[in-house]
């Protein structure tokens, strides 16, 4: 069944890929919501460490948020949904502006596509086993229909309206031929300017630091993407580019446009323990990998810090195997990147953490101030 | 030789309670994830497994004499369809019901392996009612004035109940991980 989908053509000119993370084309998936009659979530929650962009969307861009999204519902008389995490700043705007806003509760995964879905079915906000995409229906486990649902980021439909509205030429003129458009990225942590940032595919990342008051001196590493992503070393800050291809040599992302900068002062093999501890605890307990995968790596990790042996780092390494493709959503796999890129970039300061000369000055503190 | 049906039919009966009951002792010691993982595991399924031949055994011969003695009268039908018994109907017909069940619960443990775990899963539960049915059955038809009986009886009952009562309780890591998780905001 071909039916035209102007829209959907359109965002195939533009070559809009979906801003949330997984960077999937965007035009794929509302032709397949358009076919299916699907409803419409706008996923504004920012649910990954550090993540500010969509509520900066929210806050900035409103009039044009709401118009991209009427565009994609496409007539459709059902309201649309704005996710925000309940009681949070984005929440407020969106329900002052007379929207209908769907609140998930503040967890790591309730924010992923089909725990949105879960919650509009007026279930719980944990991630869905996805046989088929949320886009087109499906069964959840216990074979209760599910419907027709399209989540895409905020930014993603932000992005929707300026493409309708500007045309897939400005989009491509901007960015990469392989990422066109403008993004945004929030830089956080130990920055002297905390921003989210209007920028494109193919910068440098020291540049995105520096708009942000530069890496600091001491700085650790930073942080790409969050839970999912991946630490880059200074060295590899300066050097490589905010592309898919250039953060890809050192198994980084573009991801969900997060940069957190770490502080000086704190060990980072201490703010790893600490974020996979958080990570441990945002399981929804429903797949191995996950409730048991995540609070043993988190445990290992401890176990490496404290006594770092070929043997212990070999342990960590020999978990992280098992987390990926195993759970309803993606939350292991990214957990499972995040910690090899520690033991990457933080693999030689394990040997001198073990040696008693860490030389960082702070051992704990809270992870929210630490990641930002 | 009546007689002696008679004595071996209440003998068989009274055997089989206590090992039905042993055999569902076993069996909530090895079922789900918390069995022991060590060479107990190995000795204790083992013992589950044996036990329950010899149950059908003793069951069997219990049935085989019931019928086969003429004090009272219990025909082939009552055998397998339950309620049909001239003799005290009710209570001959938990044992029947029990017996039924027992089949089946048999059936699909010898066919384990070529059957769905789930549909195995599923009769296997029905033994726990089996052993109820057969304990009451036992308590009311037995008949001997001899008080060791019937405290045998009674005895099996509160064991088989604590066993029960155990395995609903006892926690395991998996379940206590799901319960925690489950009761945090979701919604």
């Amino acid at each position: 069944m071909t039916r035209t989908d102007t829209l959907a053509d359109l965002l195939d000119a533009a070559g809009l890929a979906g801003r949330g993370g997984a960077a999937f084309s965007t035009a794929t998936k509302v032709r397949a919501a358009h076919a299916h009659g699907a409803d419409l979530i706008v996923n504004a929650c920012d649910g990954e460490i550090g993540a500010a962009k969509d509520g900066w969307v929210v806050e900035h861009h409103l009039p044009e948020l709401v118009h991209g999204a009427t565009l994609l519902a496409a007539g459709r008389r059902r309201g649309i949904l704005f996710a925000a995490h309940r009681n949070s700043r984005t929440a407020g705007i969106l329900r002052a502006a007379g929207l209908d806003v769907l609140e998930a509760p503040s967890r790591y995964v309730s924010s992923e596509e089909s725990a949105l879905v879960s919650l509009a079915h007026g279930r719980l906000a944990r991630p869905m086993t996805k046989r088929v995409p949320v886009a087109t229906g499906g069964r959840d486990s216990r074979g209760a229909r599910i419907r027709p649902t399209l989540v895409l980021n905020a930014e993603t439909v932000w992005r929707v309206a300026q493409i309708a509205e500007r045309g897939p030429d400005w989009f491509r003129a901007l960015g990469t031929p392989a990422e066109p458009g403008p993004r945004l990225v929030a830089v956080s942590g130990f920055v002297a300017a905390p921003q989210v940032l209007e920028t494109q595919a193919g910068v440098p990342v020291r540049a995105l630091l520096e708009a942000a008051g530069g890496l600091p001196p001491g700085s650790p590493a930073v942080l790409v993407g969050g839970l999912g992503g991946a630490f880059l070393s200074p060295d590899e800050a300066g050097r490589l580019h905010w592309s898919r291809e250039s953060l890809g040599t050192v198994g980084a992302a573009v991801g969900p446009g997060v940069l957190v900068v770490l502080d000086p002062w704190t060990c980072p093999a201490e703010a790893v323990s600490q974020m996979l501890t958080y990570a441990a605890g945002e399981s929804a307990g429903q797949c191995g990998p996950c409730m048991f995968g995540l609070p043993a790596v988190a445990r290992e990790w401890d176990e490496l810090v404290l006594r770092p042996s070929r043997a212990a780092e070999e342990r960590v390494r020999r978990r992280l195997e098992l987390l990926p493709d195993r759970g309803a959503c993606r939350f292991p796999d990214g957990v499972a990147r995040f910690t090899g890129s520690a033991l990457r970039v933080f693999g030689s300061h394990l040997a001198v953490h073990a040696a008693g000369a860490c030389g960082y000055t702070s051992r704990r503190s809270d992870p929210r101030v630490v990641v930002g | 030789m009546n007689e002696a049906l008679w004595y071996a039919s209440r003998a068989a009966g009274i055997a089989s309670v206590v090992l039905l009951t042993a055999v569902v002792v076993l069996g909530t010691v090895v079922a789900g994830r918390r069995r022991p993982h060590d060479d107990t595991a190995t000795v204790a399924m083992a013992t589950h497994r044996w036990l329950s031949l010899a149950t059908l055994a003793f069951i069997g011969a219990h049935v085989a004499t019931a019928v086969g003695e003429t004090y009272v009268s219990i025909d082939l039908i009552s055998v397998l369809v339950p309620f049909t018994s001239s003799y005290a109907t009710f209570w001959v017909g938990l044992g029947t019901v029990a017996v039924d069940l027992l089949v089946a619960v048999a059936v699909t443990s010898l066919l384990r392996h070529r059957i769905a775990e789930r549909a195995w899963r599923a009769v296997h539960w029905a033994t726990y009612a089996l052993w109820g049915f057969a304990v009451v059955h036992g308590f009311a038809l037995g008949t001997a004035t001899e008080p060791l009986l019937r405290w045998t009886t009674v005895l099996c009952g509160v064991v088989g109940l604590g066993a029960v009562a155990w395995r609903a309780n006892v926690t395991t890591h998996d379940r206590e991980r799901r319960r925690i998780l489950a009761h945090q905001e979701w919604s």
